[in-house]
Order: C-alpha cells, then structure tokens, then sequence
C-alpha cells in the first residue's frame, strides 16, 4: 500500500518540478537516477505455492525475468542452470548471509514451457514454518522480486495462453480464498497501536498526495502557497526514515499471533467458556451458571491434530444493560469478523422440541451470529450443540438424525462439555475443517506478510533533492 | 444521418460530418451558434490539454481559440511543460462568427432551426445490444418527422433548465434562450428509462467596462509572445502588442455581510443540487471559507465590447443586492451592471449508463455529449461533442465504434471516468486524473492523435495529416541525430564550459543526454553541431520536452502497455452478472451489473473490484466473445469449446 502511495506522489511530482523561477526553469532533475527498478510489471515473483499447516515439504514458486539469478544464488549455481525440468538436490542458501538455509530439490523451467509462460523456478524444501520463512524473506532480499499478489501466477499464466477451462474455476475459487484470508489478516494487523500507525502514515501520504496534485492543478496565480514542494520533501522523507526503523526494529510489539483463528461464540451460557475449557483441557475460562459471565475475549493457543490453533472464547451475544458486558460483546463481534473458523455453541436444551422446528431456529440463530454469507461457509464454521446430557436419549438422537437432513446447515456436533460425550466425533469434524483452512497456502501465513512488508525497501524517489 | 440538438457546442456536428455522414445541426437560434454563454475564454490547466487534443482530431475550438483569443497567456509555466494550461481570453464577437463561418460551410452539414420536442423510439435491432432504437426526432410545431440513424444530443444546460435570480424562477437554458421542450426529458426518463439527476451552475453580472475604476486593480498582462492553439496555426490573429490585459482585485468584508445579508433572498444558492465544486460561486465561496479574501479577475469580453466579465462573482441574489455587494469591491465602487448574474439548474443523465463511444447503452443510435453528461466547461463539452460526433457519424455509416484510451489522452481519461465512474459533482478536468501525464502532454497532442485520428477514426483531414507526418518524422530524426552525438563527458565540459556535467570521466553521453541538463537548450546544442542539428531548430522546444520527459515516458511505457492490453479485452455488455455460474460475492455482482463495464480495462477500475473477481470476469467471460483483433489469444474459451463439442458429437449421435 504504501509503495502504491509512493507512485502516486512521486509519479506526480516528478514532472511538476520546480528548480528556480524563470522562463523555461523546468527540468527533471537527475530523477533517472533515482527511479526504482520495475515500476511496472516486470518484476519477478514469489509465493508458498503448497498447503500451510505442517506438511513435510513446502513448494516455493519464482516466475519472471530475475527467476534464473535467484535460482543460481539461492542454490550456489556459479555459472550453469541445471537441465530444464530436472529435480537437483542442492543447498539452499541466503545469498546476503550465505548461510545455508535448508538442502531441497531445486527445478528450473525455462518459458515458455512453465506454468506462467515465463521462467520459473521450483523450490521443494522442508515444511516446517521456519525454513519456510527464511527462504521467503531470502527471496524478497533480492532485487526485482516481491511477493506474488493474489491471482498472480494466474494473471500471468492467462497472459500467456496456459490456462484451460477446468482450471478457471477452481482458480478462481482458490484466489477468493485467498483475498478473503488476507482481508482477515489485514483485519487483524489493523486494529491496535500497529493500525493506528499505519492510519496516520496512510493519512500523512494522503496529504502529501493532495498537496502535490494541487500543485499542479492549480496554476502558481492561485494562491497555492510557495514552498509546498518542498513541505511535502520534508514530510515524505521523514515518513520514509520512519518506515525504515520500523521495518529494522526487531522487538515486534505486537507480535502476529501465527495460528488458525478459530473463535467460539454463540448467545450467554451456551457453554462456550466450558468448550474451550475441554478443548484445552484445563480451566482457562471461569465457568459459571451465571449468563454474562465472561466478559473480554480469552485466547488459547492450542495444538490440534498437528494444526497450531489460536482458540478465542468470547462474550455471549445479547443486548445488555450493563456497558462492560456491551464493550465485551462488541469486541465478540470484531473478532468473530476476523475468525477463519467459528464455532456457535448452541444450548441444545432452548431449541423447540419439534426436531424441524429446531432446524429453523438454527438457521436464524447462525444468520443472526454470523451476518454474513463468507462467514456462514461450511468450511469456516461448525455449529455445537451443547449440553446433550440434559437431553433424554430418544429426543437426542431425534435431533441428531434431524440436523444432518437439514440442506444449507453447516455441520452440526451434538456434544456434552459435561460428559465429554460426542467430543471425539466433534474433534473429528474440527480437524477436518482445520485441514481444509491450512491446506489453503495463504489462510494463515503470517510469515508471508513480513515478507511482503520487509522484502523490499520502500520504493520512492526523492522529490527535491 | 445524426440531428443534434440545441447546443452552444457544436463540435458533434461538425465531427459528424468530417467522418463522412451527411448530417444535421438541430439548434434553436442559429444566431446562437458559438455564443459563450459564461465567460469569454479558453484553456487553462487541464482544460487547454483538451483544446489542444481537440485541434488535434481536428475539431473547431482551437482554430477557432486562435482566431477569437485576445489574451494569450500559458498557466503553470514554472511547472513542468506536461502541465502547462495554454488559455486566452476570447472576443466573443469574433469568436461566434467564426464558429458559425465554419460550420454553415462544412460539407454535408445542414443547419436548421427548431426545438426538439420528442425522439422517435422504435423496437431494437435485435443483433445488437440494446432495448430500444432511435429511429430520428420530431420538431415542434412540424407534423413531419425527420428519420436519422444516429442522434446526438447536446443539451447544455437546457434539459430541464430553470433560470434563477434572487426569489424569482424561469424556465431556460441561459438567459434569453428557452429551454428544451418537456417532451425530450419524458422521452429521456419515462420511454427510454435512463437515470436523470439533476446539477447546478452560475454566472456573474457583465459590468460596463467605463464603470471600473482599474487604477484599483492588478494588472495582468498577457504572455508577449502569443502560443497558438492550433498545431496548424504558427500565428494568432491578434498582434502580440494589441491583446488586452486582465485585471485581479479581490474581495472585502463587505462583499461576505452583503452575501450574508441576503442569503434569504436567494433560492437558488439554498436548494439541494450539486454545484461545481471548482468554479463556485461567490456565495458558496463566503460560507465555505468564512472570512477570507477571494480573488476576482476582470477579463475583457472583446476588442470593441464595453463589457467586463468578473470572474469568480458568479451569484444569483436578486440584481439590486448584487449592485450592492460589488460595489464593495474598491476597484467596483462605481460599477454599473449590465446583465446580472444567474444560476441554473438542469437535467443530466448518469454517464454510467453510456458506453466508451458515448452512446446510451440501452438505445441503439442514441449519443449523449457534454453537460448532459454531468461535466461542466466548455473544453470537456467539445472534447465529447466530438468523440461523439465521430462515432454518431460511424453508426451511421455501418462502421465499428472507435475508442480513446485513458493511456493515449486526456479526452480518454475525461471519458472513461464518466462512463465507468459517473460523477457525483459536475466533473472537470485536471491534469492529476491523467495518470499517464508525462506522456500525454499539450505539446505533442498532434503526434498522439492526428495520425490515429486520420487513419482509424476519419476525423482528421489530409492537411492535418501531412503537417503531423512531417512533424513526427522531423522529431525522430532529430532525436536520432541527438542520440547520435556521442562524447564522453571529458569533451562534453571542454565544448561546454558553463554546464555542469558530471565529473565522472569514464562516461560517455549522448546529444540527448546532454540535453536534459537544466540549463541547455537545443539552440545551444545546434550551435555546437551545425551540420547535423540545425535543420531541426523549429522543433527546438518540442525536442526539448521531449528529451527531459524521454526517461520517464519510457519507464511508463510498460505499465501503459498493460493498461492498453487490458482495454482491448472486451467485455459482452449483454452479459448475465447476477447469475453467473462462478463464485462471486453478491456485492460484485451489483457493481458489475450496475455498471456493465465494456473492457477488462474499466471492470479493473470499478470502486469495489476484487482480485478474485476480475480473474472470474477476465478468465471466464472475457476471451471467448468480443475480443478485439489483436488481442491476446487462449487456448480455448469456454463457450468456444461447447459449440465445437456439439459440432463434433452431432453427426455421431445421428
């Protein structure tokens, strides 16, 4: 966002500059010099292209010109490429540090014969979220390479003719994945005192922009003021030299919690806090016959199934009297619209004792928790019946068999926090959406957004010196 | 074939006719043709980028500009040449007869008088998009209608308009004109159904020039050297020594209590219509920016006029109060009023309901220009009277319709932002809407345009044609010869003492190079290289320019590229958003629906585009109809690929 800023200023300022007063006083002062590398589309690109979460081997795509140095620096190749389409077993390098990173098969597949019809490289390393990060922001070092945005690889594979009707769709689909996980993340990163710096910078570049657009809209009569140029040197450099600290200050204040957001929510005393307690297996909410109990957010972070999970518990929704209970279900309500996955708990014991019955008051009950249709995917949220125990067994298995006849539900888990009974089948079901979220490359990777942030130093160009 | 409309603006008509389409100016009084119905000039920033595209299509404002101006003067000429605002100050006496002159002897262009009263509307033809078709228009007070394949409409100010000065309200376009018939706007609203909102505009009282007291004002004076509009024209008709100046003086305390005063007075300034947010009125001037002082320039309105024009006290309380509140200007104490000023409110039509060529997307042969489409000024109104003239004249003669790029020019970005954005305020133009503006500068608006224009639209006559492909290939040789002079920068500081160039020895830079230095003109270098840049010294600005803008234009060049690629993949305008078989949000949908972009170009600039779904429209819909020659080829499309399994199975089925 910021280096789209930055055009925008710099692309308007570069030709409305102001050397000295008199006739034919223009010029573009040694701007050549100063112009970034790639203002265009020419630069080369990167992503995880395989399943976040733990896989034994990741898969990281490069496509564009600069494709074949970064293969050669990455994998110590000092003057050969390998042979088209060979796997080679290489290791992998940061080319700054030169410390060995990870040991994979590297492959090289010369245009147009790849994927996108420009060269590219394939990188197979090993899993785990660590080599991952360190080979993502040892790519982004280089120069002419950024991050891949969201449809990328596939804008330019249409480009150059290599795509076919049975991927547009399913391409489609993973891209509007994709963008929705990153509006989350975004979501996520902008509330706090980090939003609130990224606000003010947006808003100071903002002003910079409107300044230097006046400048030129307006002719010198019209009482612009003199030396506006030069306010706006003034505030982009020091915008630039903060920007610079922040990205080197390694005490990440507020660090990105890495994990998949799962949030429980559901009306008061629905037994969401005793949930999270069984999941975690130890007391971390207070639990009590008293609706309303809990009052703020409470985070866990878990492990489930192999899959790093960060476990919200949040106030149950109601209109309430009492202001600490509001701010309390209003910040429900933020987090819910940030949650990759949630789980409505619902106290089986209110529903309507005719089993179709129940089914609607379901449905209205998880339009009114979750307003919107993303929110209501089956992939992205899963409806807890609690406190079974309460039911006789005919009426339960009733429900249950009921429920899952229902079309348009997400899947439903009838459990009892207090008898544990129906939590392995819950557990069951769980996993398997954890499965379907990680196995998007992108659902969660915070180590993909320090990339994009910290790959390449702020393009810009100095507007007056 | 097309009827226009009456119009102050009647470029349409004679693009229409340049095009080769026998055609016919519709206009209430032919007296009125090229009257300047607010203030007597042309250009400035932004606006002046526009006249000089226009000149380069060949339209009639720039020559006419040349002819008529009185006071020339280039804007922002501190700032960099791509913004540059050329203006002047017109005669509008002169400025009207040669319009007029022009037109009544523009072959195939009949002009006739008459006011509009309804548009015949027949059933669509059914291969082309569209729900209904114009068929031609009727008169007032004439029984027999007049058959046209193509319409265009220039209603100016006049769709609906209504008159208002202090309390009291009047039916017209401008003052003494009438406005259009009531018919026009129901044919408009309730037979072809488009969306109608509603803008507002003003002007000052003319004040009797021996009323001024100048000795109180600022004189303006006007450039020396005159610099035509016209790429055809080296000279303005005006001598340098007899332009008028303009004079500035400004505001007091008293004129804000007057306004104050007698806001009660002034049903105009009260209602609820949008204004122009960039020429407002002195009014909205004093209770947006309290207490301030606000500038007024007196510009003469012509060589033997007795009459001043104030700009920027344009105002609508009633015409006793208006003496009053400009007399409180020092230079205005004894001012006498002619005319006083008035506002004017009037109908448009939400431009997102017209395609890139300006034609009403739901009406086969029916072409919308100027205020009517919600932008205000005159260089924004000639600028589409003309785009829609070519391509009115196009539907007419059975010919493809024809499409700027907002990568090639200003009239394409003005466009493109109505059509695929709309306005919300009536829209101007300036020159931060041009992204691409260090390529599309006033200055070699000829080389953009001319060729293109005589080649693909039809617009451009053969004299303007020959000047354009002299001027283009003088350009390149001299670039060439400047390229071609290559020293290292040891012997470039020997031959030129006084500029500073770079002390890194090992260098070596060329003519061009050399040329970008702040202090170095062309004449300077030709005197250096006689033999081979001397013959191209009429160019020297031009090449100037060209070489300080060369390193940007060609960083620019790819992103422009992009863009251009993206603007030749079309859109089906029939095609079916809100049920598409792909993941969509409901949300897109909506927009795309609303909207219905015609390329790739304008989907990807819609507020509220996601990446996702440009890569459903772009990947799904858009390569296998409607794609432009030339543009980029796939493998297959999916409905391509339906029709050629049904070809395949059919005999096997048999």
């Amino acid at each position: 966002m910021f280096q789209m800023f930055c055009r925008g200023i710099l692309s308007s300022a570069v030709h409305s500059r102001k050397v000295s007063r008199g006739h034919l006083s223009w010029r573009l002062q040694s701007t050549c010099e100063a112009f970034p590398a790639g203002l265009a589309d020419a630069d080369t690109i990167f992503a995880l292209s395989s399943g976040h979460g733990r896989c034994g081997v990741a898969v990281v795509r490069v496509s564009g010109p600069a494709s074949a140095t970064a293969l050669k620096c990455m994998a110590g190749l000092k003057r050969n490429l390998p042979p088209p389409r060979t796997a080679l077993l290489r290791s992998i390098t940061d080319p700054k540090g030169k410390e060995v990173l990870d040991r994979g098969l590297v492959l090289w597949f010369p245009g147009p014969h790849s994927f996108t019809g420009e060269d590219s490289v394939e990188l197979h390393i090993h899993g785990g979220t660590a080599v991952v990060t360190a080979v993502l922001q040892a790519l982004g070092s280089m120069s002419g390479m950024r991050p891949a945005e969201a449809g990328e690889f596939t804008r330019r594979a249409f480009q150059a003719g290599k795509l076919d009707l049975t991927e547009v769709e399913g391409l489609a689909d993973l891209i509007h994945a994709e963008t929705e996980a990153q509006r989350r993340q975004a979501l996520r990163q902008m509330s706090g005192e980090l939003g609130q710096l990224y606000q003010n910078w947006s808003h100071r570049l903002k002003q910079c922009l409107a300044h230097v657009e006046a400048f030129i809209d307006f002719s010198e009569d019209e009482l612009i003021e003199d030396g506006i140029l030069s306010q706006v040197d003034t505030s982009v450099y020091s915008l630039l030299t903060e920007m610079d600290q922040h990205l080197k200050d390694q005490r990440k204040g507020e660090r990105l919690r890495s994990g998949v957001q799962v949030v429980i929510a559901g009306a008061t005393n629905a037994g969401k806090s005793s949930l999270l307690n069984t999941l975690c297996q130890r007391p971390a909410a207070i639990v009590s016959p008293v609706a309303g109990t809990t009052r703020d957010v409470v985070e866990t972070a878990l492990d489930i199934g192999g899959f790093p999970v960060l476990l919200s518990d949040t106030a149950g929704l109601r209109n309430s009297p009492d202001a600490i209970e509001r701010e309390g279900v209003r910040r429900a309500r933020e987090r819910l619209d940030q949650a990759d996955l949630t789980l409505v708990v619902v106290d089986c014991v209110e529903l309507p004792r005719d089993p179709r019955q129940a089914a609607a008051h379901l449905k209205e009950h998880l339009n009114s928790v979750l307003p919107t249709r993303e929110q209501r995917q089956a992939d992205r949220c899963l409806v807890v019946l609690n406190k079974t125990d309460l039911l006789p067994e005919g009426e339960r298995q009733q429900l249950d068999r009921e429920v899952r006849q229902v079309s348009g539900l997400p899947p439903v888990c009838l459990i009892s926090c207090h008898t544990t009974e129906g939590l392995q089948l819950f557990l069951t079901q769980l996993q398997s959406n954890l499965k379907t979220l990680c196995g998007n490359p992108q659902s969660d990777a915070p180590t993909l957004t320090q990339a994009r942030h910290t790959a390449s130093p702020p393009q810009y160009f100095c507007i007056g010196k | 074939m097309a009827a226009s409309m009456k119009t102050f603006w009647t470029g349409a008509a004679a693009a229409a006719a340049r095009v080769g389409a026998e055609t016919l100016l519709v206009t209430q009084k032919i007296s009125t043709i090229g009257a300047l119905s607010c203030n007597p000039s042309l250009g400035g920033v932004g606006k002046g980028h526009l006249v000089k595209e226009i000149d380069a299509l060949d339209g009639l404002c720039g020559r006419a500009g040349d002819w008529a101006g009185i006071h020339f003067s280039i804007l922002n000429r501190k700032k960099g040449p791509a913004v540059w605002g050329p203006r002047a100050q017109l005669d509008r006496q002169y400025y009207r007869e040669k319009i007029q002159s022009e037109l009544l002897s523009t072959p195939r262009l009949t002009v006739r008088e008459g006011s509009v009263e309804e548009l015949l509307v027949a059933e669509p033809d059914p291969d082309v998009p569209g729900r209904h078709r114009i068929t031609g228009i009727r008169l007032a007070h004439e029984a027999q209608p007049i058959t046209a394949s193509s319409v265009i409409l220039t209603t100016g100010t006049f769709l609906s308009g209504a008159l208002f000065v202090g309390q009291t309200t009047s039916p017209g376009g401008r003052i003494g004109d009438a406005p259009s018939s009531a018919g026009l706007s129901y044919t408009l609203k309730e037979r072809l159904g488009l969306r109608v909102g509603r803008l507002r505009t003003g002007t000052p009282p003319r004040i009797v020039k021996d009323s001024i007291d100048f000795s109180q004002a600022k004189l303006h004076p006007p450039d020396a050297h005159p610099t035509p509009f016209s790429f055809l024209n080296k000279h303005v008709r005006c001598k340098p020594e007899e332009q008028l100046p303009c004079h500035l003086t400004y505001t007091t305390p008293g004129v804000e209590r007057v306004v104050r005063e007698s806001l009660h007075l002034n049903c105009h300034i009260r209602t609820n219509v949008l204004s122009p947010r960039y020429c407002p009125s002195i009014e909205s001037r004093v209770i947006r920016f309290q207490g301030r002082t606000h500038r007024v320039w007196l510009e003469p309105e012509g060589l033997d006029s007795d009459l001043m024009y104030p700009q920027g006290l344009s105002m609508t309380m009633p015409p006793d109060v208006q003496l009053r509140l400009i007399r409180e200007i020092p230079a205005l104490h004894r001012a006498e009023i002619r005319t006083p000023g008035y506002g004017v409110q009037y109908d448009f039509v939400c431009p997102t309901q017209l395609s890139p060529a300006l034609h009403v997307k739901s009406t086969q042969g029916l072409f919308l220009a100027g205020q009517i489409n919600g932008t205000t000024g005159y260089e924004e109104a000639a600028a589409q009277g003309l785009w829609a003239g070519v391509n009115a004249a196009r539907w007419a003669l059975s010919l493809p319709p024809v499409a700027l790029s907002r990568t090639e020019s200003y009239i394409g970005v003005l466009i493109d932002d109505l059509v695929s954005r709309g306005v919300t305020e009536p829209y101007r133009m300036f020159t931060s809407r041009a992204e691409f503006r260090t390529s599309l500068r006033p200055d070699n608006a000829d080389l953009r345009l001319s060729l293109k224009g005589f080649k693909e639209f039809g617009c451009v006559s053969c004299v303007r044609y020959h000047e354009a492909m002299r001027v283009r290939d003088a350009l390149q040789d001299a670039l060439a010869a400047l390229g071609d002079i290559s020293l290292s920068t040891y012997k470039w500081r020997q031959k030129l003492p006084d500029t500073k160039i770079s002390e890194n020895k090992n260098t070596v830079c060329s003519g061009l190079d050399i040329l970008q230095y702040n202090d170095m003109s062309f004449e300077n270098l030709a005197s250096i290289f006689p033999e081979c840049l001397s013959p191209y010294t009429e160019f020297s600005q031009r090449l100037k320019i060209e070489a300080v803008y060369k390193p940007h234009c060609d960083l620019q060049k790819r992103e422009i590229e992009r863009i251009q690629e993206e603007e030749n993949t079309s859109l089906p305008p029939d095609m079916d958003y809100l049920s598409l078989p792909v993941s969509l949000s409901q949300e897109v949908r909506e927009i795309l629906d609303r909207v219905r972009p015609s390329t790739l170009g304008s989907a990807l600039r819609l507020q509220g585009m996601t990446p996702a779904a440009v890569v459903v429209t772009l990947l799904t819909y858009a390569p296998h109809r409607g794609q432009k020659e030339g543009g980029r080829r796939n493998k297959l499309g999916p409905k391509d690929q339906g029709e050629e399994e049904v070809v395949r199975n059919a005999p096997l089925t048999q």
